[in-house]
């Protein structure tokens, strides 16, 4: 997979859960440096569609770029799958995932959980690797507690954690789902500022989040979902002041 | 001092059987029983099936009855393929089914059944999430089990662990009726000899409670180490 | 009767090893597995509940006891209880000259006190568990409507105990039925002795072991079926409601 100057395209993704179409036909285009936010109400399938972007979720139909490099598929009676997963496996490693729920493993202190993936996937040395982790934690400002276990942290701590752990891939695109919501209010500002920086180096990112301040001040773009399907996108600027979209006017519409 | 007649190093040896054949036995069923939680947790019907009927007939039938019809068919079986070989390549092979690996087979087989029940449970405690975040970072199957899937899962499996060992331990005396002589064997041979089935049984049962006391110890030990990182903060 | 009779001799007339006398084995062991289960398990229970209550006694003298035998009789293997009895029994000095020894000759009677000991110990733990697991609500409640101890224990604690002690028990049912084959040991012939028997005159022990193993598999799912039934009918209270 070679440097192109877009890392990420998938195009017409369908997702059926059972009987509902939770996805019908989105496409999205991630250019290097662009901040992509997926905004809209709970059940728009905005996490799904990103959780299909690393194949978390294997979409019924739709293609998959990245670096140019198109992901192939196989039908088998369990529905569409990926026909290689090491290509897969590749793919991922250039695509960081931060969860909602943090998700960083249970059983391995921070540090252990930052160097994981970059020593056993990436194949780095294991010194070079702590290295790296020690100058991100200070970045997210957790130097104190690489020895800490994910248990013995806040909820706010683990996130910009998690945070470090993605930055140590090294990775050509952020997706984040929904990396806010899980969090107490008044530890939501410390993981934004972490996220902001990221936005500020250029980082590509793609993220779902009800961060509406947040999301008009750092995305280059905005897309907004309904019911599975794109109802409007553009800059921030005129997706928040001039929405032309009746749904859209009423999801932006100060709630009492 | 208890008068052993003589029979001490004998017991001795037999008790060291016993710890060979439980330890051997142990990783068997280990092996097995992971394989079976795979089965039984696989998308392959056939898989599935197979794991079921080895688990169900595994636990409707008695030990000593499996323990016999694999001591005792195991060599009819085996000399059926090897008089086979003889009349198709003129090769004269004779493997005589030995005690102690009749012993570790049939254990093995019985317990592999209650630790793909173990293991099946544990497996499926751990959260998709921990999974989840390792399938995105870009590891494999295999590299997610080895790093992430194993270690959480054993924190909820040695409980069973610990339980399935105990009664495993237990169960290697059934050896002594096939033949082996372990200790129990010993301690009976020793009883009717010397009239003196107290000295002897009340001994082995010692001795077995001694076992089961220290393994009670290292399993909380073990515990202590899956359990690292799971504790709440204060 | 007799028609049904000669129908199974023509039926095994060309088997050399089922012969109507082999099956007559197998009948009579299958009925002294259950006997000697079934009087083991019956005489267990009823030791197991005031075992489980003095379990639970605050005076040491009572739960101490109580402790160890179960600790003894769990930690140790059945077949070393079963010899120690059987054997301990036989050579007791002058035992065979009292009237004892016309019941004690018969290895039955040491098999069966073995089996009744083990039983006990491992049912009196699964009491014990399920009368600490009461609800401290329902004795709170108790206490509040002026029961007696005794009351409590015989109105309240107990009967939901027990309910709460079938899934387990269940499994020592089928754990004892299992256990039982060792009796063949000691020259009992319950079903794992006529297997062995055969399997000894006919040199053939698939034919022997296979067979029993299908007689266990079938006694094994009865019992299963029938706590199944049980648990639906007792612990219907449990279950959410409605769906």
């Amino acid at each position: 997979m070679a440097e192109t100057p877009i890392p990420l395209e998938v195009r017409n993704i369908t997702k059926r859960f059972g009987d509902t179409d939770v996805l019908k036909g989105l496409s999205l285009e991630a250019r290097k440096g662009d901040v992509i936010t997926l905004i809209g109400a709970s059940g728009s399938g905005k996490s799904t569609f990103l959780r299909c972007m690393n194949l978390l979720e294997q979409p019924d139909a739709g293609e998959l770029f990245v670096h140019g490099e198109a992901i192939r598929f196989k039908e088998t009676k369990h529905g569409r799958e990926p026909a290689d997963w090491n290509q897969v496996v590749r793919m991922r490693a250039r695509l960081s995932m931060v969860f909602q729920n943090f998700n960083l493993w249970a059983h391995m202190t921070l540090l252990e959980n930052i160097i994981e993936a970059p020593v056993h996937v990436l194949g780095k040395p294991k010194k070079e690797a702590i290295e790296q982790a020690h100058s991100l934690l200070e970045r997210v400002g957790l130097t104190e507690r690489a020895n800490a276990y994910p248990a013995q942290m806040s909820g706010g701590q683990q996130q910009r954690g998690a945070i470090a752990r993605a930055l140590a891939m090294d990775p050509d695109v952020m997706l984040f789902d929904e990396p806010t919501s899980a969090l107490d209010p008044e530890l939501v500002g410390d993981v934004l500022r972490v996220m902001r920086g990221l936005a500020d180096e250029g980082r590509t990112m793609i993220l779902v989040t009800h961060e509406m301040a947040f999301a008009r001040d750092v995305s280059s773009e905005v897309i907004y979902l309904h019911q599975g399907v794109i109802e409007e996108s553009g800059p921030p600027k005129a997706v928040f002041d001039n929405p032309r979209s009746e749904r859209l006017k009423q999801f932006l519409a100060p709630k009492h | 001092m208890i008068n052993l007649h003589g029979y001490g190093p004998r017991l001795l040896e037999g008790a060291l059987i016993t710890v060979e054949l439980a330890v051997l036995s142990l990783a068997l069923a280990i092996v097995l029983g992971l394989i079976t939680a795979s089965a039984k947790m696989s998308r392959s019907r056939t898989a599935h099936a197979i794991g079921t009927l080895y688990t169900t007939i595994i636990r409707g039938v008695p030990d000593l009855v499996l323990m016999m019809l694999l001591f005792f068919g195991g060599q009819i079986g085996i000399n059926a393929i090897t008089d086979q070989f003889y009349a198709h390549f003129g090769w004269d092979i004779f493997i005589n089914v030995n005690e102690f690996v009749a012993g570790v087979a049939t254990i093995g087989l019985i317990f592999g059944a209650y630790m793909g029940e173990t293991f099946r449970g544990a497996f499926l405690a751990v959260e998709n999430g921990q999974i989840e975040a390792g399938r995105a970072y870009g590891m494999g199957p295999w590299l997610v089990f080895r790093r992430i899937r194993f270690p959480q899962m054993m924190r909820h499996a040695i409980p069973g662990l610990s339980n399935n060992w105990m009664v495993l331990l237990k169960t290697t005396a059934l050896v002594s009726v096939i033949g082996l002589s372990d200790m129990v064997r010993v301690a009976a041979e020793a009883s009717k000899a010397t009239r003196e089935p107290f000295t002897f049984m009340l001994i082995v049962a010692a001795v077995y409670l001694l076992i089961a006391s220290v393994s009670e110890w290292a399993f909380a030990r073990l515990q202590k180490r899956y359990d690292v990182g799971f504790e709440e903060v204060k | 009767m007799e028609a049904l009779t000669s129908q199974l001799e023509a039926l095994l007339a060309d088997n050399s090893i089922f012969t109507l006398q082999t099956l007559g084995y197998y009948g009579e062991g299958l009925v002294t597995t259950v006997q000697l289960v079934f009087l083991s398990l019956v005489i267990g229970l009823v030791a197991a509940v005031p075992l489980a209550i003095g379990r639970g006694s605050r005076h040491r003298w009572i739960n101490l006891p109580i402790f160890l035998y179960c600790y003894v009789f769990r930690g140790t293997p059945l077949l070393v209880q079963l010899y120690l009895i059987y054997y301990g029994v036989v050579f007791i000095e002058g035992i065979q000259d009292t009237w004892l020894w016309a019941i004690l000759e018969k290895p039955f009677v040491p098999a069966l006190i073995a089996f009744t000991l083990n039983t006990a110990a491992y049912t009196t733990e699964i009491f014990r568990g399920a009368i600490k697991a009461t609800p401290r609500g329902e004795i709170e409640a108790a206490r509040a409507y002026g029961m007696s101890h005794r009351l409590m224990l015989r109105r309240i604690v107990l009967p939901s105990a027990f309910r709460r002690a079938l899934p387990a028990y269940g499994n020592e049912v089928i754990f004892m039925l299992h256990a039982s084959a060792i009796a063949s040991v000691v020259t009992i012939m319950d079903l794992t002795g006529a297997a062995r028997f055969v399997y000894a005159r006919f040199y053939a022990p698939f034919d022997a072991f296979l067979f029993v193993a299908a007689i266990y598999l079938c006694l094994t799912f009865t019992v299963l079926f029938l706590f199944r039934y049980l648990e639906r009918r007792l612990l219907a209270h449990l279950r959410p409601a409605g769906g």
